[in-house]
């Protein structure tokens, strides 16, 4: 009974997780597929191809330049952000923190809302609204991700640079820098994710002229009645950001994994685990 | 601590400080006739009162997609992290999925539940295998069933990875600990593990029920026509080819921000006391 309990609590976990997507999975290779059929009648390519001629090709495209843009926004500024939280360097931290929150706790599309209205005023292009707006958007996560790494990292490191003979800038660069690289790259990965899957605001500021993989999705499954090509966009839009998330964990694991082998055997079990 | 080198915030603050406020401002702007697309300004509360109606309904629908949605994520998200704190490769293998899922945009998730519970949809075909006599409207229904189970599963992995990170740090000592003191099971689950994980579901919960009254494409996508959760009302006046309609799209667009800072206020305000509490502090 003892073994048993995990075994039915992780079985029903997955099948909780993984579920879900699984209809997507089978209508992307699904060339008919009758109700009340289980499984398809016929496999093929046949959604992949409607989906290619609604231009799925260049909406990835552009969402891979959006995310990229919002990742090289969102995560200088993230990282300054958290350098100034993780290592105490403001005297008023819960200011900064409370900033942090607002992109958290205000809807995007109640702001997406209203800068829309002004940027028409403005001139500014589109597609710069919607980096500038989903960078925001991503800033709070790629701080604290930052934060976290500066707090781990001690000050001294930098000041030990300057001891050296560094220069602030070659401090930052050659000394911490390399130090957090690690949970920048977590931080920038976080920032890509908003630009990538976002649909609201890239629908609502970008006005409709700037089709990404969501944009082109959702304007598929809302009314084309094709599930196939929908399940294809689906998940086309889908396995970027998880392969990059699922290779990112993994890396993370090994290298923590190297990191706990390298400790001293003297070391306690559990602080190995930390 | 000194305040030298705090300006390197500066940036990102004022990032979100213009881009926020701008967009706030000009919102509220539009919303009393201030900040018409075309022709003068004149104060006018014609937007609100229009939307008045619909305003108090979509506030219901996105309570009440919000709060269970938020409640089964907490939920299902804690017994995750349970299971993640037992180590091995399993909890590795659960590890990955919830990052996994954490990564797919909320649109794909939509899509792929209006695939399954959907007419026609995968749990439609079992239904119909096995002989039943139907199966229910569970999306575009009477209730906001497929909706509130997107944004269940896909914020319960966003919770279990934040209970995870916040409590395996010497989760095996406590237990180890609890356990020498002749605590049952039970006992450690709900004396040590519960006050341990308490802040980390409580922050990530109030994290997944603002997100939840904001979010727009899972409601729209699976939700019913009438009533409209704010996001939804507002978006569709928004595109309204009635120029008119816009002061009443900006008035459910200020009206969800409010409700998500009526939610998110108090509970930032109590989760202090919630962490003094299982530190055994005072608050």
């Amino acid at each position: 009974m003892r073994r048993v309990l995990p075994v039915a609590g992780l079985v029903l976990a997955l099948l909780w997780l993984v579920v879900p997507l699984a209809p997507v999975l089978v209508w992307a290779g699904a060339e008919r597929w009758s109700y009340p059929d289980l499984l398809p009648g016929a496999w093929g390519v046949t959604g992949w191809r409607d989906a290619a001629a609604a231009g799925l090709p260049f909406a990835l495209l552009r969402s891979l330049a959006l995310g990229l843009a919002v990742a090289a926004v969102a995560t200088p500024l993230g990282v300054m952000t958290g350098r100034v939280l993780g290592w105490r360097l403001t005297g008023r931290p819960r200011l900064v923190v409370a900033a942090l929150l607002v992109p958290l706790v205000l809807p995007p599309f109640a702001v997406a809302m209203g800068l829309d209205v002004v940027l028409i005023r403005v001139g500014l292009p589109e597609l710069v609204s919607v980096v500038l707006l989903l960078s925001v958007v991503a800033i709070p996560y790629t701080a604290y991700t930052s934060a976290t790494a500066f707090a781990r990292t001690s000050p001294e490191l930098e000041a030990q640079a300057r001891a050296l003979g560094a220069t602030p800038r070659q401090a930052r660069l050659r000394v911490v820098l390399p130090a957090v690289r690690g949970s920048i790259l977590v931080a920038a990965l976080l920032a890509f994710l908003v630009g990538w899957s976002d649909y609201v605001v890239t629908l609502l500021v970008g006005g409709g002229q700037l089709v990404t993989a969501p944009v082109l999705l959702g304007a598929a499954a809302s009314g084309s009645g094709n599930d196939a090509a929908v399940a294809a966009m689906a998940l086309a839009t889908l396995v970027p950001p998880v392969a990059l998330v699922t290779v990112a964990a993994l890396r993370v694991r090994s290298s923590g994994r190297t990191a706990a082998d390298r400790l001293p055997e003297s070391v306690p079990p559990e602080e190995r685990m930390r | 601590m000194t305040s030298r080198g705090a300006g390197g915030a500066a940036p990102g603050i004022v990032a979100i400080t213009v881009v926020a406020g701008t967009g706030m401002a000009a919102v509220v702007a539009t919303s009393v006739g201030l900040m018409p697309l075309y022709g003068e300004p004149a104060p006018s509360l014609d937007g609100w009162r229009s939307a008045a109606p619909d305003l108090v309904a979509g506030i219901g629908e996105s309570l009440l997609i919000a709060v269970p949605a938020t409640v089964l994520a907490a939920l299902v998200g804690f017994l995750l992290a349970t299971l993640m704190l037992g180590g091995g490769r399993a909890a590795a293998v659960l590890r990955l999925a919830c990052l996994a899922v954490l990564a797919v945009p909320h649109l794909v998730g939509a899509t792929s539940v209006s695939l399954l519970l959907g007419d026609g949809g995968v749990g439609a075909r079992l239904a119909a295998r096995a002989g039943g006599d139907g199966w229910p409207a569970l999306v575009g229904g009477s209730w906001p069933v497929a909706t509130v189970l997107e944004l269940a599963w896909k914020e319960s992995a966003f919770v279990a990875l934040v209970v995870l990170a916040a409590v395996a740090p010497g989760h095996r000592m406590r237990m180890q600990v609890a356990a020498g003191l002749g605590a049952r099971p039970v006992q450690r689950l709900v004396r040590v593990l519960l006050p341990t994980a308490a802040p980390a579901v409580g922050a990530a919960s109030l994290v997944t029920l603002v997100y939840a009254i904001g979010s727009y494409e899972v409601a729209w996508l699976l939700g019913r026509a009438v009533p409209e959760p704010l996001p939804v009302l507002a978006f569709r006046l928004f595109g309204s080819i009635e120029l008119t309609d816009r002061p009443a799209a900006a008035a459910a667009a200020v009206t969800g921000s409010v409700l998500a800072l009526c939610v998110a206020v108090p509970a930032l305000a109590a989760l202090p006391r919630l962490r003094a509490l299982s530190s055994g502090g005072a608050p």
